[in-house]
């Protein structure tokens, strides 16, 4: 394609960022968080039986109750760990990945795709409220946003090189696929982190700082507001960086 | 890197990827996708909301659905149950999903429909897994081939060596792109009936059954219920061992179970052994196969000392007795 149409195709295409660049960060967040969640279940399993033993002890104690202990099978048990990973999986996505949908940018000059900062909402201003006035949200929210986005972006890359390696082999032979498919592994990986990482992040940052601004005053509600939120997305980001974010494999 | 005027284009197919991604690979995509498909009034094809945490069972026939009818004759080695359990996970797959092992088998000069013989199969199955052995030398590396493929296994392999680790299923599995879910869930329900079928037995060979699998009346309730395991006539005392190495999801009491003990062996096996006297092990304790783990006893909800052992494989209760070699004396006619 000569530089010419391909160009006028970007540009087309620049007019509607401000409807795929949000669904973009809000897909990149959500691949992470599952990603991460997806590593959590038999944990969650294990958690599960704790629970379950506790209450077959108690409910097991008095004839009346006694029939309560076969209320949860093994089966029954996977189940409900599944279901929990679900349930935090959804919650994690509204938490992290909903507030990409606020997403905005520049009218009038969409190509060059910088986001629409006030002064008041630079990388710089926002990290020094960060400093200055610490929220439990203004840090938790985007270093777990960062981290499953590092996650999300590895499981794309991964799906991007099996595709590509299995469906280009017999038709590039393998060492050619295997090459093709490792380049563009390692392209979506890095164009994603540089593209669409950074954004989710300072979204979720200039979502967590609006918040904070507006409700966080004080230290017990710096603390407390959106605690519930972060504490369930802390061990979610946590589980991204240390089970499902295996950046070095891409260079291996 | 990129000239301004092209990452319109960049961050469109960025986003794309993304959204393609989240739209197959998430239960929040699986949700749109339902939802989508209820509002046009179509059939969507997103799986099952839970199944995204399974791994590796996510459709198909369950592997207690495939356990076979009748025990094996004799004691199966490793290879031969691996084969037994290829050969039954293929039955229960679609003629489509089979493709690959068929593949395989005219490669290697083995008709495809033996595979599929009660008789001839484990045989065929077992020549495939010779094949396959020197390529591929771990066991569950070696079923990804059989059901995916040489290709995608040798490929998922490489993969999860790049990042790290053992090449178990469910980390083959997530190296693999859509299409091989099938061939997945296969060589898991594979795995999960070749573990069963090396299982030993948690008490001496001879010991009679007093209650089989299966739905009876129950002694205590007098409602009709389905017994999950084999109810095994021991002394109070007799000594339980485990039947596989595997770990101690659960050590605890209560009213009904008394004193029990879940044992994870990996693969999709789970055991369970209710009403001991003492338990000898802990929540999290790794046990080595025939470690003694626990005193057989009387606790609970029970008529009389007697081991409960169970069997679960994807977490379904299974008749022990359909994996045991050799048929145990029962002692119960009427159990029969």
């Amino acid at each position: 394609m000569s530089p010419g149409p391909f160009s006028a195709l970007s540009r087309f295409l620049g007019h509607f960022r401000w409807a795929f660049m949000p669904l973009g960060l809000l897909a990149l967040i959500a691949v992470g968080v599952h990603a991460a969640a997806d590593t959590l279940d038999d944990r969650l399993l294990a958690l599960v039986d704790l629970a379950d033993a506790a209450f077959d002890r108690v409910v097991g104690r008095y004839s009346l109750t006694a029939p309560l202990v076969d209320l949860l099978s093994l089966e029954r048990r996977t189940t409900l760990a599944r279901a929990l990973a679900l349930v935090w999986e959804l919650t994690a996505d509204a938490v992290l990945a909903l507030p990409a949908l606020g997403y905005r940018e520049e009218t009038s000059a969409p190509v060059l795709s910088s986001l629409h900062l006030p002064r008041r909402d630079t990388w710089r201003a926002m990290l020094v409220r960060c400093l200055r006035k610490p929220t439990t949200m203004r840090w938790i929210r985007p270093l777990a946003t960062a981290l499953v986005a590092v996650a999300g972006a590895c499981t794309v890359a991964r799906l991007v090189q099996g595709s590509v390696y299995l469906s280009w082999r017999e038709l590039l032979g393998e060492g050619v696929a295997d090459g093709v498919a490792r380049g563009l592994a390692l392209a979506a990986l890095a164009g994603l982190l540089w593209r669409l990482g950074w954004r989710a992040v300072l979204r979720n940052l200039q979502h967590a700082d609006a918040a904070s601004e507006q409700h966080a005053r004080g230290f017990a509600r710096a603390f407390a507001y959106g605690l519930p939120g972060s504490a369930l997305v802390a061990p979610l980001a946590l589980a991204a960086a240390l089970d499902a974010s295996p950046l070095w494999s891409f260079v291996r | 890197m990129f000239p301004r005027h092209v990452r319109g284009l960049l961050d469109f197919s960025l986003a794309i990827l993304c959204l393609w991604c989240a739209w197959h690979h998430t239960p929040a995509g699986a949700l749109v996708r339902r939802t989508s498909a209820w509002v046009l009034g179509s059939r969507s094809t997103a799986r099952p909301l839970l199944a995204y945490y399974d791994g590796v069972s996510g459709s198909g026939v369950s592997a207690p659905a495939l356990a076979p009818v009748a025990p094996p004759l004799r004691p199966f080695t490793d290879s031969e149950a691996l084969a037994y359990g290829t050969h039954l996970a293929l039955k229960g797959l679609s003629p489509a999903a089979r493709a690959p092992a068929f593949a395989l088998a005219a490669e290697l000069g083995i008709p495809s429909a033996s595979l599929l013989d009660e008789i001839r199969g484990p045989a065929a199955a077992r020549k495939l897994h010779e094949s396959l052995a020197s390529a591929f030398p771990h066991e569950e590396s070696r079923l990804t081939a059989v059901f995916a493929g040489p290709v995608p296994a040798r490929y998922a392999v490489s993969r999860v060596a790049a990042e790290g680790g053992a090449p178990n299923l469910e980390r083959l599995s997530r190296q693999l792109p859509p299409g091989f879910e099938d061939a997945t869930v296969a060589a898991a329900q594979a795995l999960a009936l070749a573990t069963a079928f090396g299982l030993a037995w948690p008490v001496p060979e001879h010991t009679p059954v007093t209650s089989p699998f299966g739905y009876r009346h129950h002694p205590i309730l007098g409602t009709r219920r389905l017994h999950t395991g084999v109810d095994l006539s021991v002394r109070v005392g007799t000594e339980v061992r485990a039947v596989a190495e595997g770990t101690v999801r659960r050590a605890s009491e209560d009213g009904v179970n008394g004193r029990v003990l879940i044992l994870d062996h990996g693969r999709g096996v789970t055991t369970a052994y209710c009403h001991n006297s003492e338990l000898r092990v802990r929540p999290g304790q790794r046990v080595a196969r025939g470690e003694l783990i626990a005193l057989s006893g009387n606790t609970g909800r029970s008529t009389g000392p007697h081991l409960h052992y169970q069997l679960e494989l994807s977490a379904q209760p299974v008749d022990p007795l359909r994996f045991r070699p050799r048929p145990s004396p029962v002692a119960n006619d009427a159990a029969r």
